[in-house]
């Protein structure tokens, strides 16, 4: 009986030739070198480890069905990241759709809540040992709003700039702009109150 | 572009050289913007690689299993979607022309020709034709086939006696 190929050494931009000609285990090698990643980027977004693990596994699906269109123009993990955060936005809407509104929210999308936050004097992150500090930024993260969270995902982690966040969260470049504003203020707000309850 | 914005937008690397101009006089001349842009600058910093560091709880032979089954099935989807527009294609043609064939028929058992004449009627709608000639008593429909290809259907013939003439 034949041996599968062993792919554990070859590139990424070979492993997607094979898996475009229809080679599964090629594939299969791909699925297991980006897993953790495009499932660390759903639950950045989702906060729910059940929808992280369900919504990567339907952008692989997705990636198997789409990946003739795949070009090389970014890398396949780019690639790959781009289809898992579209699913999770499409996840996150439907969800919004369906749950009440936070007077919260209400107010972030009405605007100028921010503006009444006072300016954070003292750095609420200094001297934090980079373990406590992820820990601190993972709680401040989930209490901002999916929209304020995606805002800020995309452009510090996946390095988007305003324009493509834009064209992802289908809105305009001032929105994209306000939203970032808001959440970087909100987490330095949140940061602080954390730092404060540490000290007492 | 507010000056909050300007601010978030320098810190981010999107303005021109002449805005960074602008808002750095601002920057200089304004304590409370200045200190707005610390803040920004400590929380870019403060979130720079510190991104979620997730990892899956399932083995690769789990995960993968289950990534397999889902393109399998929607291979399944995407196989049975033609076979399920097919199988009423199958019947639309002789459905089509049996329709055609009674609308005709209903046409020509009311109209009949008064003049003695020959007649023909089409039915663009319906891919038929009948034809009528009153010297040689006889009707004769046509009706189109998948290929647009004529032939006869139906042909009535009225073989009345000569003493009835």
């Amino acid at each position: 009986m034949p041996q599968p190929p062993d792919y554990t050494t070859t590139l990424d931009v070979q492993l997607v030739a094979s898996s475009q000609a229809g080679d599964m285990v090629a594939f299969e090698e791909l699925v297991a070198r980006h897993r953790d990643k495009i499932y660390a980027r759903a639950f950045s977004m989702m906060r729910n480890e059940e929808d992280a693990i369900d919504l990567s596994q339907e952008a692989w699906v997705k990636a198997w069905q789409r990946l003739k269109q795949f070009q090389g123009d970014s890398s396949f993990a780019t690639w790959m990241t781009r289809i898992v955060i579209n699913l999770c936005l499409d996840q996150l809407r439907r969800q919004k759709r369906t749950r009440a509104e936070s007077i919260e929210q209400l107010d972030e999308e009405l605007g100028g809540v921010e503006r009444q936050m006072p300016v954070v004097a003292s750095n609420p992150t200094e001297g934090l040992e980079r373990a406590e500090l992820r820990r601190r930024i993972d709680k401040a993260m989930v209490q901002l709003s999916y929209e304020h969270r995606t805002v800020l995902i995309l452009h510090e982690f996946e390095e988007m700039e305003y324009k493509q966040i834009a064209k992802v969260m289908n809105c305009s470049i001032g929105t994209v702009m306000s939203r970032l504003f808001y959440a970087r203020r909100r987490l330095a707000s949140l940061l602080q109150s954390l730092k404060k309850e540490q000290q007492s | 572009m507010n000056t909050e914005l300007k601010l978030q937008a320098l810190l981010d690397g999107a303005l021109d050289a002449r805005e960074i101009r602008e808002i750095e006089a601002v920057i200089a001349q304004d304590i409370q913007s200045a200190a707005l842009m610390q803040e920004l600058k400590w929380m870019k910093a403060a979130v720079a690689g510190n991104d979620v560091e997730a990892k899956l709880p399932d083995s690769r032979e789990f995960y993968w299993s289950k990534v397999e089954r889902g393109i399998a099935a929607e291979e399944r989807k995407a196989a049975a979607a033609p076979a399920e527009r097919s199988w009423w294609l199958k019947f639309l043609y002789p459905a089509t022309g049996l329709a055609a064939t009674v609308a005709v028929m209903f046409v020509i058992s009311g109209e009949r020709s008064i003049d003695g004449a020959d007649s023909e009627s089409v039915q663009e709608d319906v891919n038929a034709i009948s034809f009528r000639s009153e010297t040689e008593a006889m009707s004769v429909v046509y009706v189109a086939d998948e290929n647009g290809t004529f032939s006869p259907v139906s042909q009535e013939v009225n073989n009345e006696p000569e003493a009835d003439k």
